[in-house]
């Protein structure tokens, strides 16, 4: 039962998504998009509490990439400025080939975790990622040879099925590590009803790593410190610290959740122990 | 083909950027970098078929 992880006072991950892949500095010029912007970010992160950064990678004029070169100069760029933190790669590419998805996986060394999109999610008013069953599983496949940690994410209820069936079809290393997302669109509504069945719903033994987009980042990172999960936050998912007010940096975010999860009798996890408590 | 509606621009009004981004002069705004592959036929992606602004604002066949 995750209550009783709040109740042992076990440590909170905090993992800080930096930069994204869909909106960029014409959201909020405070978004690091370059190689070093993302590399100062994750310092800065690191120094506030959060011990796994995750990272999507841009071109010079912050345009998508999948370019194993482009994760690889953010990646160096990065533990340039921290001392221990845990890289943890996208994979999500919306109508991006199946061959462009896998790349983020091979870098030189490959990062300890990536992300494993569970299904469809809509963007725009034409457009799906489609995350077919087939590709789930040969992204999976690949992290397995280079010894990465998947991150389940969970875009909606019927993704905890999509979990359910990797979980028959493929030998996942305990634990199982989620995210559950929560916000508009395809995403699972924002309520606190559907967070506590989204919980309730998963595997046994399953951790699992909140994220609330936009105004939900902050009360659903703190529903997942109470019910014992871990959370995620950051300007890929919300670019503002409060109503009219843009954040001024990863860091803020990252330093008032750290505020909420001590206040609430839940260290925050190191690095090291991060990786104890995923099995890195 | 490109959208035709597509410009790279380093400013817009009191936005200001380092290097020129993909503007829809359609919406006129900067668009976001996921909608730039759509701007720019990457991957599979078409605007003609994909970019709902774009099906709003083309000119009808004569």
């Amino acid at each position: 039962m995750s209550y009783d992880r709040f109740l042992a006072g076990d440590p909170v991950i905090v993992t800080a998504a930096l930069t994204g892949g869909v909106h960029g500095k014409e959201a909020t010029p405070n978004l690091p998009e370059t190689p070093a912007e993302i590399g100062r970010a994750a310092g800065e992160v690191e120094a506030a509490g959060a011990s796994v950064v995750h990272l999507h990678a841009r071109r010079p004029n912050g345009e998508r990439s999948f370019a194993t070169e482009r994760f690889q100069a953010i990646d160096d760029a990065v533990r340039d400025h921290t001392d221990d933190v845990v890289i943890q790669h996208s994979t999500g590419g919306t109508a991006v080939p199946d061959d462009e998805r896998h790349r983020p996986l091979r870098t030189d060394p490959p990062p300890e975790m990536a992300s494993l999109d569970m299904g469809p999610l809509n963007r725009y008013d034409h457009l799906t990622s489609e995350n077919t069953r087939a590709l789930v599983d040969s992204l999976h496949a690949e992290m397995v040879d280079r010894g990465i940690k998947p991150e389940l994410e969970v875009f909606n209820d019927g993704h905890r099925n999509e979990v359910a069936g990797l979980l028959e079809r493929r030998d996942l290393d305990a634990p199982v590590y989620t995210t559950l997302i929560f916000g508009p669109g395809t995403l699972t509504p924002p309520t606190p009803r559907n967070f506590l069945t989204a919980i309730d719903g998963l595997p046994e033994g399953a951790l699992f790593n909140t994220l609330g987009f936009g105004r939900h980042q902050l009360p659903f990172a703190t529903m997942g410190i109470l019910f014992g999960g871990h959370v995620r936050v950051g300007l890929e998912d919300n670019v503002y610290y409060r109503r009219g007010e843009l954040a001024a940096s990863n860091a803020q975010l990252v330093e008032r959740v750290v505020r909420v999860a001590e206040e609430l009798g839940r260290p925050v996890a190191t690095p090291a122990e991060t990786r104890t408590i995923l099995g890195l | 083909m490109t959208c035709p509606f597509l410009e790279y621009r380093d400013a817009d009004g009191e936005m200001r950027f380092d290097t020129g981004r993909a503007y829809c002069t359609a919406a006129s705004r900067f668009v976001q970098p996921m909608r730039a592959d759509v701007c720019n036929d990457r991957y599979d992606l078409d605007h003609s078929r994909h970019c709902e602004i774009f099906l709003a604002h083309e000119e009808p066949a004569p």
